[in-house]
């Protein structure tokens, strides 16, 4: 199996602003966005990329996931009221899009492809052997709040079958031994 | 050249030769192995000789369409009265096609030199790449790299003192296959839904933000530099007359070899399963292959001897769409594998056109329940019903897209369908 | 060829249309007499998702359908919109639609009256081949009168862009896509605008309802009148749909130059108690101290002796019709009582901004202007009563008085609909039909002067109050009686000034501004 690893901290430059990663590897209790001066700077750098206000929606939900793992009705209207938006139209949107989690999920996010090349390469099996051995259901959370595993639709590493995410990470060539080892390694 | 494997057939490097270098991701990398060179030149040119170098070049969309891209840059207003867009298309969630990501994570370099050649071409300052949002790793890369050309003066203002300035901005999207049609995009990069809209207005009258914009595709842009540089004739040398040029076929599925590959347009199909590829492991036989991405109609194992190339797959009663060959052995369920593709679709769907809306979740079901034995033959006759329902009858094309796969599973595996039929 | 600069000539279902340039073929068709089938367009909403695709016509040399509300006309174009394609195109809409529909026509409000039922029929689309389990959604509340019945819903989105184009509050939208896309507010704010209802008339099936309407009368069941709206100045066109001779539903009908599709829910709520209350049913002479039924006859010989010159006041109300107001103000002249006046009660002014004509207005009664026309003047408040002084009062005038008003004067006329306490006091009470019992017209704020029609019929012997009064001129020697409403028009805008040349059939359904002369007298806004 492969992965991808982490990036080092710099100042925020405005034409990354809109593309910093959302799924995150810790979960803290629903803070508020834009009452302190990182909110208030990512707010800033990423409306100055755009024409319009609206377009920091997306940047603004991800944002809002960053710090929360989740997308809760708070952060829903604290970004309308930034954007000049109704609570319900941002609804609208974060509903509409398959990455903003709705409800709290476990500090690791796994997501495993089993769309079509994946399928063909036993994803399903990949998939199974995530939740037996975390002990969960799809989407539920498990009992240490480690885990939360969910399948996925294509994420576009298809000759690198079975794909599996994890938060902000991907693991390639996956195969169902290799899963213990996998979840050993998150902490 | 491919990635992660390399293959004896004829090696072609013109996007993929630093695949697998970490060196040319950086800046100084980059510029070591010779890049950014094309850019210098495109600055002194006028917006309509690139387009028209481009347009020679006979280079087509990469994103599927395979629409000329010179001819789409000059549907733009050659009098600008207010900003014009440029819209990378980095979205790639076609099941099956994993190429984009390459270019994101090998050479951001040389996809940012494309976009603002580009971008002059269609006298537009700013450049939106979307990502689609799962590709944290690669739009990592991408947006270091573009921070990177920032400091070093290839972006933003007053270009290498060319007194041109553009900006590039990287773009997350949030989980959405539909974002990866042109309007759908826009739609979702203005804040939106990514719901397609209806045509006209076209992008290049009114696009993102109601500005003239154009959308075009990773691969596409990638290979703008070395047009530029070297001239439409030499892109010419490879290919054919109507499909100029490389591609970079994905393949994936049951092969020996799967992976990323350089090829030039035209290769034989069955050259790229087999000889590139390996065909299937462990000596088994190949049973079907979804040649352009899932969206594309399957073909035989003995329908495999067609020319790799737009013309060429459309003449095989297929299409190119973005060379994304899903390979299928013996063994496989087509059934199975029908009813995993109509799921995908049904769970992309917008929801804005009833025949998409209510099609796709309902072929999905039926196949759903014909793969576990409760199927009638009257099944059969609704799923080749919907495929003619589903056809021409909407705002984008994601309906049509489930019929390509389907409608020829039907016609050519039928005995597949038939065996899982109750009596 | 057309001969006309920027207009064109095409063909539609083999009729022969010249159209301005520009014109969708959805209107292109409607000039050769062809509806098309359509759900997401609304003739009142701009935005055009074309999103339905019930609107699909054949254009012949065009490889696909096209969708008519957007597609623009173009020169020479030959359309079918009921071939084979279309028909069958229109057809698979249908059965898409009906899949996971929950077909609960005989409990649904919208059965009689729904565009999926109408176009199911059309299409002949009545069976299904759906094998699977139906997708549940339920019910939910969008507003504090607005139910949500999301399995009924074909996401046409008409009621989402009413509220976004129109009602300028984006509070309705779609959550999730694809098969799960539903209609939602946001968690605990419903919607609150006061132009909300209109999202249940846009509705082309069941899923939006009125709360206070559900279940409560069936398409075929229900009568229905045009009326205007008796809520505030505006003048609303609307629908007065009545159940069993009661109000069960108010809807708005068209009228570009006043409401356009729309109405607000003061005025929807305005007519739900028409006709209730404790009513006045017969005629009333005070014989021996006690209020005792009369005859009509009766009655009128009776006042008409008994009234007489004596320094008088007037009440009226803005809520009565111009042919009241007219016939009160010839009384008034011929006991000489000068003057008159009226009360408004005023509220908060919303402005429906995606038709910014349209408002419910500060002023809450539909015909101050035609009182101000008719010389009365407005008052904050009831005058006194000076001792044996003739009151007449006409209309709702008295609703809030105190139970005592009016004890003291000599002759105290109560012409009204309701007996509400001060009415107790009167020396006679001639009993008047409500605005929905009777024909009549209002004046707008802007001068329109339009009409309104019978849609109940009124308790007991209680008649319009411009026909009694005009017979009780009569009795008077004063005027001449009349019983129908065209010559209470015609004696009205002969003598007012404004309605020259104004006949009750020439004002039609949409009414005609007064001229220069009569503009109103009382504030247009």
């Amino acid at each position: 199996m492969t992965d991808t690893g982490d990036q080092v901290k710099k100042p925020l430059h405005p034409a990354a602003a809109s593309s910093q990663p959302f799924q995150v590897a810790d979960i803290r209790p629903v803070e508020r966005l834009f009452d302190d001066e990182e909110g208030r700077d990512r707010l800033e750098k990423v409306l100055s990329r755009y024409p319009e206000k609206r377009a920091a929606l997306l940047p603004m939900l991800g944002y809002a996931q960053e710090r929360n793992g989740w997308v809760s009705d708070q952060s829903m209207e604290e970004v309308a009221a930034a954007l000049d938006l109704t609570p319900a139209y941002v609804r609208s949107v974060a509903t509409f899009y398959t990455m903003y989690n709705k409800h709290p999920v476990g500090r690791h996010l796994i997501q495993v492809c089993t769309c079509i090349s994946c399928h063909l390469d036993e994803a399903e099996e990949v998939f199974e052997r995530f939740l037996s051995e975390t002990g969960t259901r799809a989407g539920e959370i498990s009992e240490d709040g480690k885990f939360t595993v969910i399948e996925a639709e294509c994420l576009g590493a298809c000759g690198f079958a079975t794909a599996v995410q994890v938060n902000d990470r991907y693991f390639e060539n996956v195969s169902p031994d290799q899963v213990p080892a996998i979840l050993d390694e998150l902490d | 050249m491919g990635y992660p494997y390399s293959h004896d057939l004829e090696t072609v490097t013109l996007l993929s030769r630093h695949f697998g270098d970490e060196k040319a991701r950086t800046l100084a990398g980059w510029k070591e192995l010779g890049g950014y060179a094309s850019l210098p030149k495109a600055l002194e040119m006028e917006p309509g000789e690139i387009t028209e170098v481009v347009k020679n070049s006979g280079l087509r969309g990469r994103g599927g369409a395979g629409f000329p891209t010179g001819v789409k840059w000059s549907f733009m207003p050659q009098e600008p009265t207010g900003p014009h867009y440029l819209c990378c298309n980095a979205d790639e969630s076609e099941p099956g096609a994993f190429k984009d990501r390459e270019i994101l994570r090998w050479v951001p370099h040389l996809l940012i030199e494309g976009c603002l050649i580009a971008a002059r071409a269609i006298r537009a300052e700013h450049v939106y790449i979307y990502v689609r949002g799962e590709f944290f790793p690669f739009s990592a890369i991408l947006r270091d790299s573009v921070v990177e050309a920032y400091e070093g003066g290839y972006v933003g203002e007053d270009i290498l003192g060319s007194g041109w300035n553009c900006d590039v901005t990287v773009h997350l999207g949030a989980g959405a296959y539909i974002a990866g049609e042109e309007t759908g995009l826009m739609s979702s990069l203005m804040g939106g839904r990514a719901e397609p809209w209806i045509k006209p207005p076209f992008p290049a009258q009114s696009g993102a933000f109601g500005r003239p914009s154009t959308v075009n595709n990773v691969e596409t842009l990638a290979a703008v530099p070395m047009i530029v540089a070297e001239g439409a004739d030499w892109y010419r040398q490879w290919g054919t007359e109507k499909s100029p040029g490389t591609k970079l076929w994905c393949c994936s599925g049951h092969l020996e070899r799967p992976g990323t590959y350089e090829l030039p347009m035209g290769v034989n199909l069955r050259d790229v399963i087999y000889e590139v590829c390996g065909g299937a492991p462990n000596g088994r036989k190949i049973k079907a292959v979804i040649p352009g991405g899932s969206s594309t109609a399957m073909l035989t194992a003995d329908e495999l001897d067609c020319s790799g190339c737009y013309e060429g797959m459309a003449a095989a009663g297929s299409s190119l769409g973005t060379a994304s060959p899903i390979v299928m052995n013996e063994d496989t369920n087509i059934v199975q594998a029908m009813r995993r593709i109509a799921q995908f679709y049904a769970h992309e769907s917008c929801g804005q056109c009833v025949q998409c809306r209510e099609g796709t979740s309902w072929t999905a079901r039926i196949l759903h329940r014909i793969e576990e034995g409760e199927g009638t033959v009257a099944d059969l006759d609704t799923l080749y019903h919907l495929c003619e329902q589903m056809t021409g009858r909407t705002i984008c094309p994601l309906a049509d897209s489930v019929v390509f796969p389907l409608l020829s599973s039907l016609d050519k595996f039928r005995d597949e369908y038939e065996a899982l039929i109750k009596r | 060829m057309s001969d006309v600069a920027n207009h064109i000539t095409l063909t539609i279902d083999g009729v022969e249309v010249s159209v301005e340039a520009g014109t969708t073929l959805l209107h292109a068709a409607e000039h050769a007499g062809v509806v098309v089938p359509h759900y997401c367009y609304h003739p009142g909403i701009p935005s055009r998702p074309a999103q339905c695709r019930m609107c699909l016509v054949e254009i012949e040399g065009q490889p696909k359908l096209q969708p008519s509300c957007v597609f623009p006309a173009g020169e020479g174009m030959v359309v079918h919109t009921t071939s084979e394609t279309a028909e069958t195109a229109r057809k698979s809409v249908i059965e898409f639609l009906l899949l996971n529909h929950p077909l609960d026509c005989p409990i649904c409000d919208a059965a009689g009256q729904c565009m999926l039922q109408d176009y199911a029929f059309e299409t002949g689309q009545l069976r299904s081949r759906y094998a699977e389990a139906k997708m549940v959604l339920g019910r939910d509340r969008v507003a504090e009168d607005i139910l949500y019945f999301g399995d009924r819903c074909i996401v046409c989105t008409r009621c989402v862009r009413f509220m976004e184009d129109i009602a300028g509050d984006n509070a309705l939208v779609v959550a999730q896509r694809g098969y799960k896309a539903y209609i939602d507010t946001f968690p605990g704010k419903d919607l609150d605008h006061a132009f909300r209802g209109n999202i249940v008339d846009v509705c082309p099936v069941g899923a939006l309802v009125h709360e206070d309407f559900v279940f409560k009368a069936r398409a075929w069941d229900m009568d229905s009148a045009p009326g205007i709206c008796p809520g505030c100045s505006t003048g609303c066109n609307i629908e007065i749909n009545v159940k069993e001779n009661q109000v069960v539903r108010t809807k708005p009908r068209l009228n570009p130059d006043v409401n356009s599709y729309w109405m607000c829910d003061h005025g929807r709520r305005s007519l739900v108690m028409a006709n209730r209350g404790v009513r006045a049913e017969a005629p009333m002479v005070r014989q021996q101290g006690e209020l005792e039924p009369a005859s009509w006859n009766e009655a009128l010989t009776w006042v008409s002796e008994r009234l007489g010159d004596s320094s008088g006041l007037a009440l009226v109300s803005a809520g009565v019709s111009n042919e009241t107001l007219f016939y009160a103000r010839a009384l008034l002249e011929s006991l000489g009582i000068r003057g008159g006046t009226f009360q408004v009660e005023q509220g908060e002014e919303v402005t429906l901004t995606g038709f910014p004509k349209l408002k419910l207005r500060a002023e809450r009664a539909p015909n101050a202007a035609g009182a101000g026309l008719h010389e009365f003047r407005r008052s904050d408040g009831l005058p006194e009563v000076p001792d044996g002084a003739t009151l007449v009062v006409v209309g709702d005038a008295l609703a809030g008085a105190p139970a005592g008003y009016g004890a003291n004067a000599g002759f105290f006329l109560y012409i009204g609909s309701h007996l509400v306490p001060a009415a107790h006091n009167a020396t006679a009470i001639l009993p008047a039909a409500t605005v929905p019992e009777t024909d009549g017209t209002f004046v707008n704020y802007e001068g329109r002067v339009q009409r309104f029609h019978r849609a109940l019929r009124a308790p007991g012997v209680a008649r319009p109050a411009w026909m009694f009064l005009s017979r009780l001129l009569e009795h008077l020697d004063a005027g001449i009686g009349v019983r129908e409403i065209e010559d209470a028009f015609s004696a009205m805008s002969e003598g007012t000034p404004g309605m020259e040349g104004m006949t009750w059939a020439g004002l039609g359904l949409r009414g005609e501004l007064l001229s220069e002369a009569g503009q109103p007298a009382v504030a247009a806004e």
